[in-house]
């Protein structure tokens, strides 16, 4: 395991130059709630935008609608996208995880089909992988797709679907064959590609999240046909090419900027006032921590250009970022020790409240620190992961 | 930058070699370690970075930072910073002569009362010397002048660091000095941030040794019929020493690399209050997964943990960098904070 320090190169920088000026543009501070990082808003029309930028689907090749840029390219966008706040959960999934997994091992039928919709920031994916009895043990999956005349019926639940509501479709890990006693998990699963609104026997609800919001839904099949060309790669093999997509949500910068629109806000509201020491030292300390973090981050995306999988590298920063944002949250909590409301006077007051609301989601979602910690431990020991 | 691969290798089997168990432990019972500090100048890399016209041998700052690195790594006894990229870089700065013995430097403490009067001579003490007892010049940087004071001239108490190093009080009474202007970027700031630099590419090495030890000591020692390593409790330890130990080499590198460009305030300072907290969380995680054996001087696990309490409050503690970088980020106002962040010192105003 090596992190290897790199810095952006004169085109890079000039990409991130582009950005911060097109969000100036586009949300200047004060004309907009900001989001806390990948939490952000949704907002069809902002990705659209950016798509129009061509910065949606950016490392898809150009023969699908995409653009034939690097993993470092796409850290810039997205590292701005977030600190600012953006909306941009529409088509976050699609253009992190689900384009790449199409693209690598979808049909050209379905690469048709589906990239240059995604590129364009028309379609946005959520992701079907957990279900009641099966979370941090994804393997277990029991919703089950039988084979029938040109596809398969598919009964069972899945839920925790961020963002179904709001999206189009969902990339579903189902289980193709059934688990024998004493065989083995990872075999037998396949991915879906379903239509989450027009789709007959699916049936979207909502589950509130603490705070009322609604984010999680459930989802549930009751004799859906899904039809042969929705399935991706080869079926059977949905285990390793779910791990693959996996590889793409670990490590980047939605694991370090959760807080930071928190943070930018409490110095915009200090702004011409004497600001405490505490204050000083702890604004210190995290911009320290996320010029380390970032570097970290930064080198993970390069490993991933030249073409290594660093999936050690990636839990192990994204186990310590996650972990970073829950203790800046803590921090801020003390710092202004003061009776937080999401309807307070001050925008940085609701912006913490919201952090502390949805904060403790930041160490489960996309595998819990726990399981993290287990993959780069055995990583780390030279065992297989 | 990239670092010449055979600095780094040969830099790596030169301390792989001498600084054994044994020879770290004698060198804290005998104050010093002559044997390893010779094979560490025969290879030139005492005067690593400082010009060939200065008496130097060549190389740039991240040669000194890598060689640095790979010191904290095998917990080298031996002034390697003092005399290089601190001592000999004050020295070599304001055109004075390097010595053939050590050069050490006076970090600076709040207690020091050295002064250089017009005359040239020295009168007043400094603390927390490093090595200043084995040393054949002390470098300062006081009141707008570079001196390079004998230390046969002082009068030496010796003490320590918390890792057994030799961190000494030296008293001068009018003793003579070579005394020059210190030439311009040259001053006790640029001593601060310059030996802040020097600790964390040592913290950087050490983190990374001790994180290593920890995985290799918890998969051999074995409790309820098996290793220790497959609690995850344990587990836990060793991932958080991990990311703690890459977290100060990309600090380290990252400082070194802004440093060997120009102005880089805000990437040592940010790198500093990284390390320091790293160390804090990587001693403490080490430790616990050794049990009572990382208690004892006779297992190396001390060698690196002390030295990294020692390293991570000298050129600044926590507080002050973390003031250092709040103040600075602060002055860029809501919308510089990100742009601090990713451009560093290039981008503060
Ligand atoms: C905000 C948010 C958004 C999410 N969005 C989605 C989504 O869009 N799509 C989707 O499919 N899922 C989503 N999830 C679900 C998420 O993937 C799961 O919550 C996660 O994988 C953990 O599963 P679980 O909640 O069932 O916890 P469990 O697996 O039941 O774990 C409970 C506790 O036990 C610990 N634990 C479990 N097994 C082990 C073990 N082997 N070793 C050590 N500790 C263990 C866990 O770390 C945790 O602390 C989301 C979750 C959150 C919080």
């Amino acid at each position: 395991m090596r992190f290897t320090p790199t810095e952006l190169t004169d085109d890079e920088l000039a990409l991130q130059s582009d950005v911060r000026d097109f969000l100036a543009a586009e949300l200047p501070p004060g004309s907009y709630m900001p989001g806390l990082g990948m939490s952000a808003a949704s907002d069809r029309a902002f990705s659209k935008k950016m798509a129009d930028r061509g910065w949606v689907g950016m490392s898809l090749p150009k023969e699908w609608g995409g653009h034939d840029r690097t993993a470092v390219d796409r850290f810039v966008v997205v590292e701005e996208m977030l600190r600012w706040g953006a909306p941009v959960a529409y088509h976050w999934v699609a253009d992190r995880q689900t384009g790449n997994i199409i693209n690598k091992f979808g049909s050209d039928e379905q690469k048709t089909r589906f990239l240059p919709k995604i590129c364009a920031g028309e379609l946005g994916f959520s992701i079907g992988m957990s279900e009641p009895d099966s979370g941090s043990d994804l393997a277990s999956v029991t919703t089950r797709a039988e084979r029938d005349q040109g596809g398969w019926i598919v009964n069972g639940t899945k839920i925790w679907t961020s963002n179904a509501h709001q999206n189009d479709w969902f990339i579903c890990l189902l289980r193709t064959q059934p688990l024998e006693s004493g065989g083995n998990k990872r075999e037998g699963l396949s991915q879906f590609l379903i239509d989450i609104h027009d789709t007959p026997g699916l049936e979207l609800g909502p589950i509130p999240f603490l705070n009322g919001e609604h984010h999680f839904n459930e989802v549930s099949f009751t004799d859906v046909f899904v039809p042969d060309e929705n399935v991706v790669g080869v079926p059977g093999m949905g285990w390793n090419q779910n791990t693959t997509e996996m590889a793409y949500e670990r490590g980047g910068p939605d694991r370090w900027l959760s807080v930071f629109s928190t943070v930018e806000q409490l110095l915009r509201e200090a702004e011409g006032t004497a600001m405490g020491e505490r204050t000083i030292e702890l604004l210190g300390e995290l911009a320290a921590r996320w010029w380390g973090i970032r570097n970290l981050s930064l080198s993970v995306a390069r490993l991933i250009d030249s073409g290594h999988a660093p999936s050690i590298e990636s839990s192990l920063v994204k186990e310590m970022a996650t972990r970073f944002e829950l203790e800046t949250i803590e921090k801020l909590v003390e710092l202004v020790d003061t009776e937080l409301s999401l309807e307070s006077e001050s925008l940085f007051e609701q912006l913490l409240s919201q952090c502390v609301l949805t904060g403790p989601g930041n160490t489960i979602r996309g595998g819990t620190i726990e399981i993290l910690r287990s993959v780069a431990s055995k990583g780390l020991q030279g065992l297989p992961v | 930058m990239t670092v010449d691969a055979l600095i780094t290798e040969t830099a790596d089997r030169l301390f792989g070699r001498l600084c054994t168990h044994d020879a770290v432990q004698a060198a804290e019972e005998g104050g010093g370690a002559p044997e390893i500090w010779e094979a560490f100048t025969e290879t030139g890399f005492a005067w690593i970075s400082l010009p060939e016209e200065a008496g130097g041998s060549g190389g740039t700052l991240e040669d000194a930072l890598e060689v640095l690195r790979l010191a904290g790594y095998h917990a080298a006894p031996i002034p390697a910073a003092e005399n290089g990229i601190l001592g000999g870089w004050l020295l070599a700065s304001a055109g004075l002569e390097l010595p053939e013995g050590i050069v050490t430097v006076a970090p600076g403490t709040a207690r020091d009362t050295l002064k250089v009067a017009d005359d040239g001579t020295v009168t007043g003490s400094v603390e927390m010397v490093p090595w200043g007892r084995g040393a054949e010049r002390l470098a300062v940087v006081c009141g707008g002048v570079v001196a390079s004071i004998p230390v046969e001239a002082a009068v030496v108490e010796t003490k320590m660091s918390l890792a057994g190093e030799p961190r000494d009080t030296l008293t001068f009474d009018g003793a003579p000095a070579d005394v020059v202007d210190a030439p311009v970027g040259v001053d006790s700031r640029a001593l601060r941030f310059r030996g802040a630099l020097s600790r964390v590419a040592l913290m950087g090495g050490a983190i990374e040794k001790m994180s290593q030890l920890t995985v290799s000591y918890t998969n051999e020692r074995e409790q309820f019929g098996r290793p220790v390593a497959r609690f995850q409790a344990v587990q836990q330890h060793l991932v958080w020493a991990a990311q703690d130990a890459a977290l100060a080499r990309m600090a380290a590198e990252a400082a070194g690399a802004a440093a060997s460009r120009g102005e880089a305030g805000f990437e040592i300072a940010a790198a500093k209050l990284n390390t320091n907290q790293a160390a804090t969380r990587a001693t403490k995680a080490c430790h616990q997964a050794h049990g009572a054996m990382g208690m004892t001087q006779e297992y190396p696990l001390h060698h690196y943990s002390r030295r990294l309490w020692s390293w991570r409050t000298e050129y600044g503690g926590t507080t002050e960098w973390a003031k250092w970088v709040g103040e600075a980020v602060a002055a860029q106002g809501a919308d510089g904070l990100y742009p601090a962040i990713t451009g560093g010192s290039a981008a503060l105003i």
